[in-house]
């Protein structure tokens, strides 16, 4: 049983293995484009499990990955995906975002 | 495709026993791009782990792994770098495991200069046991054996090191990867002791009494006793006692142990004369 998915799902800048995901807000604090968020979920041990609410916006930094210390959160390599800039509005999502407490402002 | 991870880990053994959030895993996590950054073929590489936290460290990673008493890493690892000189070892142990228990195997091993990378995960509390007071928990802290708020000193494990004579000493924390991931393969290929302290978080079992009970505020924590080694010796010596300086705090060419066993072997095996105070450049 492998329980890893370093593979692309498909065209994707990030993607999340829920299996390994404890919910521990960092990748969400880390990411600069507000590209994530927790939503409730009640099957999580802590009751919550990320979600990629704005994937258009991700710039490709793997810092999300690089600070998960569970290996759940997996972000493209540059060569296989076209990554946005960095803009002032998703800027405003991520200081939005921390602000609510690190859950998806989309309910 | 990501970076591919599995072909590092145990995968079976997934997800980690870790706590959420725990730096131990982002430490593990740099260690593998730096072995892969090495290039270093896992049937050539050792992890020796202790007990704590940190001793989980070589189940989940996929090479030779020992599982090791309390304390004893150096002690192990020696034996193994001793007996297989190419073999690439790497020695994991915690706060309490590297500097309290096993404090006088980690002096022996940084004095001897023997070609082994230690990671220290320092993470200022005995997390494994419940909040027990460490050699490096902060004065004012509160512990379950220091009720009233630790009146300890904390340790700075890069001091001993370098006065145990490691020739290679850095200390990081797990705020900033991709640093990390550069300073350990600046150590992995240093010939020579090399010793990381990496400043780790346990808001679990640090944070909760100490009101930073999450992740992030550990880790704001820990962001603000850290600064890097130039702007930290630009501090006055009152501000110097109260921040940990990070990046390559020593790093000196040394006679290494192995090669100089090498020598003894061939001493004993009547290949050369036997060692004197002439084959040192430094006499005592």
């Amino acid at each position: 049983m492998s329980t890893f998915k370093t593979e692309n799902p498909g065209n994707q800048p990030v993607w999340v293995n829920t299996h390994n995901c404890k919910a521990c807000d960092i990748c969400v604090s880390v990411c600069p484009a507000g590209v994530l968020g927790m939503r409730y979920d009640h099957t999580s041990t802590l009751g919550a499990m990320i979600s990629i609410d704005h994937p258009e916006a991700c710039i490709g930094c793997q810092e999300c990955e690089l600070s998960c210390p569970d290996f759940a959160i997996y972000v493209a390599e540059k060569k296989e995906y076209k990554f946005a800039k960095l803009s002032d509005e998703s800027k405003e999502r991520q200081v939005a975002v921390v602000a609510n407490n690190y859950m998806s402002l989309e309910a | 495709m990501a970076f591919n991870y599995d072909k590092y880990l145990r995968v079976n053994k997934m997800p980690t026993l870790w706590c959420w959030g725990c730096g131990d895993g982002v430490i593990l996590k740099a260690t593998i791009r730096a072995i892969e950054k090495m290039g270093w073929d896992m049937d050539q590489v050792c992890v020796v782990s202790g007990i704590g936290c940190s001793g989980r460290f070589s189940s989940y990673i996929n090479c030779n792994t020992i599982h090791t008493t309390h304390g004893r890493t150096v002690a192990y690892a020696t034996g193994v770098k001793l007996a297989n000189p190419h073999v690439n070892v790497i020695v994991v142990a915690g706060d309490g495991d590297g500097l309290a228990i096993g404090g006088n195997h980690t002096i022996h091993g940084c004095r001897r200069n023997i070609d082994l990378n230690f990671i220290l995960i320092n993470n200022f509390i005995y997390g494994l046991t419940n909040s027990q007071t460490s050699p490096t928990t902060p004065r004012g802290m509160w512990t379950v054996s220091q009720k009233n708020g630790n009146i300890d000193p904390t340790f700075d494990a890069c001091k001993l090191a370098i006065g145990a004579g490691a020739s290679f000493v850095a200390r990081e924390s797990m705020l900033d990867p991709k640093k990390l991931e550069k300073i350990l393969v600046k150590g992995f290929s240093h010939k020579g002791f090399s010793f990381f302290d990496i400043m780790s978080n346990c808001h679990i079992n640090l944070g909760r009494k100490n009101k930073m009970a999450n992740a992030m505020e550990n880790l704001a924590w820990i962001d603000s006793i850290t600064t890097p080694l130039k702007k930290w010796e630009a501090l006055s010596e009152e501000e110097q006692m109260n921040v940990f300086p990070t990046g390559v705090l020593r790093e000196v060419e040394q006679e290494e142990y192995c090669d100089m066993y090498a020598q003894i072997q061939s001493a004993a095996q009547g290949k050369r004369k036997a060692i004197t105070q002439n084959d040192f450049a430094k006499k005592i």
